[in-house]
């Protein structure tokens, strides 16, 4: 997926600019880090790419296809095509993790089949298949993390969009995701990850994109992760 | 197929979730519809009653002598409240006095010749219009006088009136009740899953995935409420009208199994009609605020 922000800017009451006319182009098939400190945007790009919001200024396009201007019976469609890990794992507390990574092909009338079939192969994926009987609420914070991965790989999408994804993780746990992420990337999907991890960015050497306060500081091919100054 | 064996699953889920409350709302819907059936029984027997005291209504209007009997006749069946009109001369009157009399009918012949004028059967089409047909056979100068049973006509058309308006107000009321209950039911159930339904239109279900579920168990609720009140009606109903056919022979009362049946059918189709459009209207309004974009 080809995603593209021309002059973005958000604004929440009461006056709070959390994005500032951003201009940006990310292209099928790469591998985009966002960096930034905390309440620089990071996520609210992200949730712009989702739909989950829609700018004050400016439109996000998707595959040429302007965001703001899509019908809200095609959101969930488009959905479908996005891979989404939220900051909070967004996971349903009452279904098992099974449960939880089927259901979002269930929703798309998948053959029971073969919603087994790809439900049981993200869960070892992400190494919770001893786990898959198990509800949220029983997992760790890392754990939680990894069904939600597992879940926005469920439907193979062709954009993975990830707010954090190894924020709650052990090194050995994130380097692992990361692998994963790195692996569908290689398999030409389109991934956007927001981190603060500086060590997955420096040893991963990906584009890099930096927001300071709203405004896009930096894009760097094969950047690092540079904030290590400011703090 | 999947799709349809989720829905299920999660319309039974909510069901089992918030059982007490569904029970609350099929305890109230049946209530409702039981009463409204009642009354709507109470209104259709009271209407039966008329139609068959209206089919039976005749005015007799009584000629001076000397009138033209068929030109007054011609004049009366013109009239639109009229639905037949027999002519009856003074011999068959007479006939039909003795025969109505039994046992004392002799006591006519005292009277020597027959004192009876000619006479018209006049069958009206309903009660509503028997006063103002009398009203103008009296002010016709070739009729003498007029008999008629208006009275309990009268009588019985104002209480088909006053029932008619109350299944009206009943009706009503079951639809307010009936909808705020299931409404708020599904309300709840739709809040204390606000967080799923994000989450689940996050990653791709559609409104309607989403929705169905909380669509079926409003629809249910009303549905079964609907069914129970259905067999108290049969339980209340029938006795009813069997207890009261055993003391008030000469009442004509509905009890037609088919007439019944169809009108049970109809009760249900309204509970469960009631439960989808509530439920379809919650769910939409719910839906839509939960799920804008910032």
């Amino acid at each position: 997926m080809k995603i593209k922000f021309s002059g973005v800017s958000k604004v929440f009451e009461p006056g709070i600019v959390a994005l500032r006319d951003i201009h940006l182009q990310i292209d099928k098939g790469e591998f985009v880090y966002v960096v930034g400190a905390t309440g620089s945007g990071k996520s609210t790009l992200l949730k712009l790419i989702t739909r989950e919001m829609i700018p004050t200024r400016g439109s996000v396009f998707v595959n040429d296809v302007n965001l703001r201007k899509m019908r809200a019976v095609d959101i969930p469609y488009y959905r479908r095509d996005v891979g989404l890990v939220a900051q909070d794992f967004r996971l349903i507390p009452h279904l098992t993790v099974f449960e939880n990574v089927a259901f979002v092909m269930e929703a798309m009338a998948v053959p029971p089949r073969m919603v087994e079939y790809r439900a049981s192969k993200v869960i070892e994926q992400v190494g919770l298949w001893r786990r898959r009987f198990m509800r949220p609420p029983q997992l760790s914070g890392g754990e939680q993390q990894r069904v939600a991965i597992a879940r926005a790989l469920a439907n193979s999408p062709s954009l993975f969009v990830a707010d954090e994804p190894t924020g709650n993780l052990d090194f050995r746990t994130a380097a692992d995701v990361m692998k994963i992420l790195l692996s569908i990337n290689a398999a030409g999907v389109t991934v956007v990850m927001t981190t603060h991890n500086q060590y997955i960015v420096d040893s991963c050497r990906q584009r890099v994109i930096e927001l300071s306060e709203g405004k896009l500081v930096r894009d760097e091919q094969l950047g690092r992760y540079t904030l290590d100054d400011n703090f | 197929m999947t799709t349809f064996s989720y829905i299920l699953r999660d319309t039974g889920r909510l069901l089992i979730r918030h059982w007490f409350l569904g029970l609350l709302t099929l305890l109230t819907t049946s209530v409702m519809v039981w009463i409204l059936g009642l009354t709507t029984l109470f209104s259709l027997n009271v209407r039966h009653q008329l139609s068959r005291l209206e089919s039976e209504l005749v005015v007799q209007p009584y000629l001076k002598k000397g009138a033209e009997v068929e030109k007054v006749a011609e004049k009366i069946r013109a009239m639109p409240a009229v639905l037949s009109l027999k002519p009856l001369s003074p011999e068959d009157s007479l006939a039909k006095l003795q025969s109505r009399m039994g046992s004392q009918s002799r006591a006519l012949s005292l009277m020597g010749t027959n004192p009876l004028p000619w006479n018209f059967e006049v069958r009206v089409r309903s009660a509503r219009e028997v006063e103002p047909l009398v009203r103008t056979l009296m002010g016709m100068e070739e009729i003498d006088d007029v008999v008629y049973a208006g009275m309990v006509v009268q009588r019985v058309a104002s209480l088909s009136r006053v029932t008619s308006r109350a299944a009206v107000v009943m009706f009503v009321i079951a639809i307010l009740v009936t909808s705020l209950v299931v409404y708020n039911t599904i309300h709840i159930s739709l809040y204390s899953r606000r967080e799923e339904i994000a989450i689940m239109y996050l990653v791709g279900a559609t409104r309607s995935y989403i929705s169905t579920p909380f669509v079926l168990e409003g629809t249910f609720l009303a549905l079964l409420g609907s069914l129970m009140a259905v067999g108290g009606i049969a339980l209340a109903y029938l006795p009813g009208i069997r207890i009261l056919q055993e003391n008030l022979p000469f009442l004509s009362l509905l009890e037609n199994p088919r007439v019944i049946g169809q009108f049970c059918l109809l009760l249900v189709g309204f509970g469960a009609t009631l439960g989808w459009v509530c439920s379809c209207i919650v769910v939409m309004r719910f839906m839509s605020s939960t799920i804008r974009p910032d």
